[in-house]
């Protein structure tokens, strides 16, 4: 594995460099790196690879937490440009992160609870009845255009107010596209924060919902639309 | 007398000056081949145990310590001249001017092309070694803790984040040791 004549191993090296080695024997390594340029050069790589793994992990981390909301444990997760997941469909953390892996494929999936504070707080407003809109960034680059303009389409529905599906379509100017805005609106990432559920149907129906449409219901019904607690 | 198990907190990092300071420069010339370089990676040192002193209690190993700390900044000092002269193989205008580039690993930033690169280097590695790597080196964790969110043994924690670290070192290389087209 390692140089000519140098009974060291690869893997002693990287034991070194990753500070699994303690005393006497890392004392040695200290050494034997100083006068062996082949050890020297892959402990080397191994310090480079760190900083580049540093530098693509840190910007690319999808950080996650989660509390508990009358929907059960919620979960939400963020980009370093803003909130990227919100859903309480997952039972538990290891099929979040089967679900998160699938999305944001080869990025670092890390919980940070700290990071998400802020967003944590809102929807718990949101579900005492406290807050009526979310003031903090949303990142919605891992969908595709269309997907896009639409979820911004429905972000722009006030409060209380819903629309049906067929004017989404309008207002993202692809008024026969009705079909493609649900499929999108069902796909929405960031279910409540972009309000999917006020997008209803023409007929008066309440139409589908991804989470189920008693969520739908209810997320209206704190919206103060008691009106519709009885509709299809 | 080595000036190891002082009982005082504060750190004497004179009296380790004056009792290690010419085999740690030796140390540091050898690896730098350099004279200067090593004098800049020894007042590093030195002020890295001042900021932030090891453990001096009795039983302590001030001297492994020392030798710890010198010889990973003398390998983030090779790690950055290689980065500096792949740079300039490139030509690349900012790094020609003659500046002094800090004795840093991280002075480097990697180009979209290249963090696309790693991403997807990363993303090729079986599931087990990927998330070894991650929780290794870039949260920190210790192989317990490694082993019990993959649901398996310390020793096999670390065998996978040995078998991911080598496969990304090869795979990588060029990233640092050839040009690296922008």
């Amino acid at each position: 594995m390692s140089a000519q004549g140098c009974q060291v191993t690869e893997d002693q090296v990287l034991s070194y460099v990753t500070g699994d080695m303690a005393g006497t024997e890392e004392l040695e390594m200290s050494e034997h790196l100083a006068d062996c340029a082949a050890c020297r050069d892959q402990a080397v790589d191994y310090r480079l690879l760190e900083v580049c793994l540093d530098q693509v992990t840190q910007g690319d981390a999808v950080r996650w937490s989660s509390f508990e909301s009358p929907f059960g444990t919620m979960y939400v997760a963020a980009t370093e440009a803003g909130l990227s997941w919100v859903s309480w469909r997952q039972p538990d953390d290891d099929a979040l992160l089967e679900v998160l892996g699938k999305r944001f494929p080869g990025r670092p999936l890390v919980r940070d609870d700290a990071a998400l504070a802020d967003w944590r707080t809102q929807l718990s407003e949101y579900f005492a009845g406290e807050r009526t809109s979310f003031d903090l960034p949303v990142d919605l680059q891992s969908l595709s255009d269309f997907e896009r303009a639409v979820l911004e389409a429905a972000r722009r529905i006030p409060y209380g107010e819903v629309i049906p599906y067929a004017e989404v379509a309008r207002r993202i100017r692809k008024p026969r596209a009705m079909r493609a805005v649900g499929n999108a609106l069902g796909h929405n990432p960031v279910a409540i924060v972009v309000p999917c559920h006020r997008v209803v149907r023409s007929d008066g129906k309440l139409g589908g919902y991804t989470g189920g449409t008693e969520y739908k219901r209810k997320l209206l019904a704190i919206e103060g639309r008691l009106d519709l607690l009885l509709a299809g | 007398m080595t000036p190891v198990a002082g009982a005082s907190s504060e750190p004497d990092v004179e009296a380790w000056a004056g009792a290690y300071a010419p085999e740690l420069r030796r140390h540091l010339t050898r690896m730098l081949s350099s004279a200067a370089d090593a004098e800049d990676v020894l007042q590093q040192v030195w002020i890295t145990a001042l900021e932030n002193p090891p453990d001096a209690g009795p039983g302590s190993n001030v001297r492994a310590w020392l030798y710890r700390v010198a010889t990973n900044r003398a390998l983030d000092c090779l790690a950055a001249a290689r980065r500096r002269r792949q740079a300039l193989s490139r030509r690349d205008p900012r790094i020609a001017t003659g500046e002094d580039t800090p004795v840093d690993a991280a002075a480097f930033a990697l180009g979209e092309k290249a963090r696309q690169k790693v991403r997807a280097h990363c993303a090729g590695l079986p599931r087990k070694q990927r998330e070894a790597v991650w929780m290794r080196w870039v949260e920190g964790l210790d192989y317990a803790s490694i082993a019990e969110r993959l649901d398996s043994s310390a020793d096999s924690a670390r065998a996978n984040v040995y078998q991911g670290m080598k496969r990304l070192r090869s795979e990588l290389e060029d990233l640092w040791t050839k040009e690296y087209g922008a």
